[in-house]
């Protein structure tokens, strides 16, 4: 974006402001690092600097092991996994109907799309608390998938009705002249298009399940079902001493797999985002 | 989803479309009727019908307890709300972290999406870290900042102690907490308003700035009468959703300071929570729910109405 | 390729989906008994966060399931700071524990919801006696015993030896200790970089409920729903004199009054402060992470009017809805021996409820490490109006600790922090 020539002036102001943002973006990341490789002796004698004196992977031990956390990462990876599949699974027809098809549906859907990222979510979760419990739902794991999915939707739909909007209808008219049934122009045109957009929605329903608190919170009661950060946001606060180093080792394990999903999408992503969010 | 498409005659041209569209709104609508019902189902039972049972709740006086009977109270609840010094309070504090988080993300974001822009060398390593927050949950962004702001061993009191300033315990002291708890916001909002803010910048022509160049605007000449126009309706669109989201924050108060010290970093949502989680009160957290929403909606339209008058589209 | 990849995916996540939909509904099984002839099972939820009594809870429920083949006790942990709000999501539910640990102030609001059991018929007198009835009182509600309390912990001070040498003060050698003595120490050994004392105040009101009653401090009047609020000079004194030894005095810094108790004792171990107020289960800290030439004492309890304190013990309740109320109490009975809870108290570093257990407790330490001060301060543990009130738990949270750290940060004068207190549960208590 840049005409011309910058002045080595600007260009020198350019990279410090760029070195600022890396350092305040980056340098809580690095301090988790540290203390999570800091024995528990240094951490308490308070005065130790970036680096630990004398790494240690205990903290890492002590995460795994006193806090569970292979089961609640289980339970987190169970409850992302079957979300981001029931998600893409429900909203790429929803969107497809949505986004082909003149319906009644459409300003209903979008009216309700805009509404759920309104309302609080305070308001449904004692209800929703009520009738989980009446389906046998409360407490389970399968339920809190559900919900997860249907507050999903509302996002992934709108990415997604976006994302198809942009495939040229020609395109599926041109396959209908040529002989193809409907279902087929589907499969080999449409979705094939639709990748991006996939991997998009995948991506989001993924992370959005993974990081998702105060549900879990209400309707995940006992601690062999809870999730990751569930599990974390209670390792903060044993009266009295908290391990530091611990609970900075069970962090960072805890941002691993969503850190790693991410990365493999990352390239995806950016170009992909572009078209939904322009065309939505 | 079974189709009998008519089969077109041979040479007909593309443009003659007319034959199919008599036939179709019928299936159309019964097609997207099955296409949508694995989702509207769900929906409603788990979205939408509790969505209304909880705006119901916050007229009535529901509350935690073996064999509670409820009743239908009208505008109680909001009456005690007017008098409820807490909630107001913690609103004011919603308001302002609402607020706050939201403009310092935009002018964040805004400079670190302008300088990605730039063929700058290391923007590689930047772009990363923007995007890292969002990979993060909350929760654990929460336990990172509590580690960075500890008093005993977090750096910021050490650099303060370097300093000669003493200890610092920004989280826990009155003053300082908020605007603690705000940097956290922001640094945990990053991503998206960049990300939404650099997908902008590289979609604006090119042209337009090399024709204000040429007319002999400099950098920031540019940047406000060209660029920044342009991008309207994604800043529109993003503040707005980021207000949106900054106003129900929860997951990153309750972990980071819990509504301390002394409730000044009580956040509405977390107000309510309490409310109906810690006290049991459901009536009043559903009413509060519902206050908050009227209050959401009615900033937003303003807010809406405003920008938009300027966008013909 | 992509259709059988999703396929492929598409089936697996189902196949996770029912297998988690299997587990739920065989946790849902269990949580409504089993049929008749099959052994009852109860969930236990333990908040013991350290080792040593996370271990000795595991003992004695694995000592419960030898001799009861029937009623299998399962240990569930919780946490301190999440157990509000899941007993009130987990009541609501239907899911709570069947054996819940929790501490009596806060156990009067699910009492009042109907939630608890009554224990009185199902303890045996052995145990009833052993605890004295000042204790009982704290886990009385309506006529019902409520829960059943287990352990307590007193405010004690710990003192640095030689520091306190240094300054000359000398160290009683009686039961108490008169507040005068103490704030008159703590301005002694303010020399240099050395403050007299550090007082961990960021949660300051169970503190000041409790240390309150040296200075004959009720804050409450009458029970239940019913109880008011009322601050005159006794509830005043307290904060009043703490303010003083902050702003006149200068003896005890300013800097650790927003933070908690674990972090102050940090800085007195490096010998910050000469003294420190602690929860006497702070001992353990002491014990076991003080460095060599840290020469600590506990003094003995500190007196005004009186040595009382707030007797506010932690407790076991057994769930109303629980399939097996008797087997639980049983358990509960159980836990209460005296072998059994002093083994707990010991792990936990607090003071058992029951005399016979603190007896062996006693015999245990052979008094060391303070054991013996910490003990006899038991003696002065009582029972205090707060206790009984209903809406205590969100008057805590929402007046009272906001009010006191303005206080004691020098915001609002005491007058106004009577106000607040005062106008504050009215709020809060409709």
């Amino acid at each position: 974006m840049s005409i011309g020539r910058t002045s080595p002036q600007v260009r020198a102001g350019q990279y410090a402001a760029l070195a600022a943002y890396v350092v305040f973006l980056g340098f809580p990341l690095v301090w988790l690092l540290s203390t999570a490789f800091k024995s528990t002796r240094e951490i308490a004698l308070g005065d130790s600097g970036l680096l630990p004196s004398s790494p240690t992977l205990t903290n890492f031990a002590d995460a795994v092991d006193k806090a569970n956390l292979f089961e609640a990462g289980r339970n987190s990876l169970v409850v992302a996994l079957a979300t981001t599949v029931l998600t893409v699974v429900v909203c790429l027809p929803a969107a497809y109907a949505l986004a082909r098809f003149r319906t009644i549906l459409r300003p209903i859907t979008l009216a309700w799309i805009l509404i759920s990222q309104v309302f609080p979510t305070i308001l449904v979760i004692i209800p929703l608390f009520l009738i989980l419990k009446q389906y046998r739902l409360l407490d389970a794991l399968p339920g809190l998938a559900i919900v997860y999915v249907v507050f999903t939707l509302p996002f992934c739909l709108w990415m997604l009705i976006g994302f198809v909007a942009a495939i040229p209808r020609e395109l599926e008219e041109a396959g209908a002249m040529d002989g193809a049934s409907r279902l087929r122009i589907l499969i080999s045109i449409v979705m094939p298009l639709l990748r991006p957009g996939i991997i998009a929605t995948a991506l989001f329903a993924f992370i959005s399940s993974w990081n998702e608190f105060l549900f879990a919170l209400v309707l995940i009661q006992s601690p062999e079902k809870a999730t990751l950060p569930l599990t974390l946001s209670r390792f903060v606060g044993a009266e009295g001493q908290v391990q530091l180093g611990a609970l900075a080792a069970a962090s960072l394990l805890a941002t691993i797999p969503s850190l790693l999903f991410f990365a493999l999408i990352q390239r995806r992503l950016s170009s992909g985002l572009l078209v939904g969010a322009v065309k939505g | 989803m079974t189709s009998t498409t008519p089969v077109p005659a041979p040479a007909l041209p593309r443009d003659a479309k007319q034959p199919r569209r008599g036939r179709r709104p019928r299936r159309e609508g019964r097609d997207a009727w099955l296409l949508l019902l694995p989702a509207l189902v769900p929906v409603a039972l788990f979205s939408v019908y509790p969505l209304l049972q909880g705006i119901y709740l916050g007229f009535t006086d529901s509350e935690a307890g073996l064999n509670q009977v409820t009743h239908f109270t009208g505008f109680e609840n909001y009456a005690d709300l007017l008098d409820n010094e807490l909630f107001w309070s913690s609103f004011r504090i919603g308001l302002i972290w609402a607020f706050s988080v939201t403009i310092l993300q935009f002018v964040s974001a805004l400079g670190l999406a302008l300088l990605l822009n730039q063929p700058l060398r290391l923007r590689w390593l930047a772009r990363i870290l923007a995007l890292v927050p969002w990979a993060m949950p909350p929760v654990v962004v929460a336990i990172m900042w509590r580690l960075v702001y500890n008093p005993n061993n977090g750096p910021v009191s050490g650099l303060s102690q370097l300093l000669g300033l003493g200890q610092l315990n920004l989280l826990g002291d009155f003053g300082t907490a908020l605007p603690a708890v705000i940097v956290v916001g922001v640094w945990a909002g990053m991503p998206q308003t960049t990300i939404a803010l650099l997908a902008g910048l590289q979609s604006v022509d090119p042209s337009l700035h090399e024709a204000a160049a040429v007319d002999g605007a400099g950098a920031w000449s540019r940047l406000f009468h060209v660029t920044l126009p342009e991008l309207r309706p994604v800043i529109i669109a993003i503040t707005s959703l980021n207000f949106i989201w900054n106003v129900n924050t929860f997951d990153l108060i309750y972990v980071l300071t819990n509504g301390g010290p002394g409730g000044r970093t009580m956040l509405p949502m977390l107000f309510a929570y309490n409310e109906a989680f810690r006290y049991g009160n459901f009536g009043v957290a559903a009413a509060m729910g519902n206050v908050m929403v009227v209050l959401i909606v009615g900033f937003l339209l303003l807010y809406l109405r405003s920008r938009l008058k300027g966008i013909r589209e | 390729m992509n259709r059988n990849r999703t396929a492929a995916a598409a089936a697996a996540s189902l196949a996770l989906v029912l297998a988690g939909c299997a587990t739920s509904t065989d946790d849902g099984g269990s949580n409504e008994g089993s049929g008749d002839g099959g052994p009852v099972e109860l969930r236990f939820q333990s908040l013991a966060f350290q080792e040593s009594t996370i271990e000795a809870t595991q003992d004695i429920v694995d000592a419960w399931n030898e001799e009861n083949p029937d009623a299998q006790v399962e240990y569930v942990q919780g946490s301190w700071d999440s157990v509000q709000d899941q007993l009130v999501t987990q009541f609501q539910g239907g899911t709570a524990p069947d054996i819940i640990q929790y501490e009596s102030a806060a156990m009067t609001q699910f009492a009042q919801q109907g939630y608890l059991a009554d224990l009185s018929d199902h303890l045996s007198d052995e145990v009833q006696s052993a605890v004295s009835d000042d204790i009982w009182q704290t886990v009385t509600f309506d006529d019902q015993v409520i829960a059943a309390p287990t352990l307590l912990q007193s405010y004690v001070v710990f003192a640095n030896r030689d520091l306190l040498e240094e300054a000359g003060v000398e160290i009683p050698e009686g039961d108490t200790w008169s507040w005068d003595d103490f704030q008159a120490a703590a301005e002694a050994t303010t020399q240099g970089d050395v403050h007299g004392l550090g007082w961990g105040l960021g949660d300051p009101t169970a503190t000041m409920m409790s240390l309150g009653l040296n200075f004959g401090a009720q804050y409450f009047e009458g029970a239940g729903d019913e109880a008011e609020v009322q601050v005159g000079e006794a509830e005043l004194a307290l904060p009043e004199r703490i303010h003083e030894m902050v702003y006149e005095d200068q003896s005890l810094d300013p800097v650790t009054l927003t933070q908690s108790g674990s972090d102050v004792m940090t800085q007195f171990l490096k010998g910050r402060y000469a003294m420190t107020v602690q929860g006497s289960y702070v001992a353990q800290t002491l014990a076991e992470s003080a460095p060599k030439d840290l020469d600590w004492v506990v003094m003995p309890a500190l007196e005004a009017d009186t040595a009382e304190q707030a007797a506010n013990p932690q407790t076991l309740s057994v769930s109303a809805q629980s399939e097996g109320v008797e087997q639980a109490a049983e358990f509960i009975d159980f836990y209460m021996q005296a072998e059994h809870l002093a083994a707990v108290a010991e792990g936990d570093w607090l003071i058992p409820a029951s005399t016979d257990a603190a007896a062996v407790v006693e015999e245990n330490t052979g008094g060391e490490n303070g054991w013996s001060t910490i003990l006899a301060s038991g003696e002065f543990l009582t029972q205090a109006p707060f206790q009984a009130a209903t809406s205590y738990p969100q008057w805590k949270d929402q007046i009272a600790t906001p009010s006191f750290q303005r206080f004691l940060g020098d915001e609002i004068s005491a007058d106004e922090l009577a106000t607040e207190l005062t106008e504050g549960w009215q709020s809060v208590n409709r």
